[in-house]
């Protein structure tokens, strides 16, 4: 199978609700198989996009139900984009951070997920407020070059 | 999320989950699991063969109950992940810490349904 050749981005605009999530992983999870990542790397990016929602929800929202997150993906010649867009209150850069991993204990993870699901992690406070998140990874033919 | 308590044999409970366990369905999970430390218990395991996809508010949970697990000296278990939340083990580093078997009937043995 091959990747059809889109025109222009794919756009998901979704309530900021946990409810949700299931429709923004199985779109993840269809577009990464079909782009050819592994099993195993399709679902760290299931699992990147998913915490970064939660995030979104949980701390620019506010865990508020009536706000919007969307979701960009985008592909290019060598790398797969995800933008994740929010309207909150803009969350601390330093929720980024994540924790060490040796101290075991609840909570922190989401971070750690994201970071080493991607090649490239970035984020900007674009106008109008809130964030905007892009995770990118390159294509598995370029994943190679690069290493 | 679909989630079942049964009691095998004195102080050994099973916890079936059917479902994601994500941020919606965690706090549920949790509130269901933990209390059950609190009972006259000696070994809890957690069924995860019907569980398709673990995030890190069910990592959370299961980290909360193996804290008490070790302070209330109970043994607690996972049973049945399949290859996608055993992977989101390995990425949290936390596949070793806990302990995790193939199938149920590894953890329950022999022993008869009550």
């Amino acid at each position: 199978m091959t990747l059809p050749d889109f025109k222009g981005p794919v756009i998901l605009d979704i309530p900021a609700d946990p409810l949700a999530m299931f429709i923004v992983r199985a779109l993840v999870d269809k577009i990464s198989a079909k782009i050819g990542f592994e099993p195993r790397q399709t679902d760290k990016l299931v699992l990147a996009v998913d915490e970064a929602c939660t995030n979104v929800i949980r701390y620019a929202y506010k865990s508020a139900g009536d706000e919007r997150i969307v979701i960009t993906f985008s592909i290019g010649p060598d790398c797969f984009e995800i933008s994740i867009r929010d309207f909150g209150s803009g969350a601390d850069p330093q929720t980024f951070q994540g924790r060490d991993l040796n101290d075991i204990r609840p909570g922190g993870l989401g971070t750690h997920f994201i970071k080493s699901a991607v090649d490239r992690f970035e984020y900007d406070t674009p106008p109008g407020g809130g964030m905007l998140l892009k995770l990118t990874k390159f294509l598995p033919a370029e994943e190679k070059a690069q290493n | 999320m679909n989630i079942r308590i049964d009691e095998r044999k004195p102080g050994v409970f099973v916890v079936s989950l059917g479902g994601d366990l994500d941020m919606s369905s965690s706090p549920q999970v949790r509130d269901m699991l933990l209390p059950i430390f609190r009972r006259k218990v000696s070994h809890i395991i957690v069924d995860l063969s019907e569980v398709p996809y673990i995030d890190s508010s069910g990592i959370a949970t299961f980290v909360e109950a193996l804290q008490l697990s070790r302070k209330g000296q109970v043994r607690f278990s996972l049973a049945g992940a399949c290859r996608r939340v055993e992977s989101i083990f390995d990425l949290a580093y936390l596949k070793n810490i806990f302990e995790m078997a193939p199938d149920l009937s590894q953890l329950i043995g022999g022993e008869r349904d009550r």
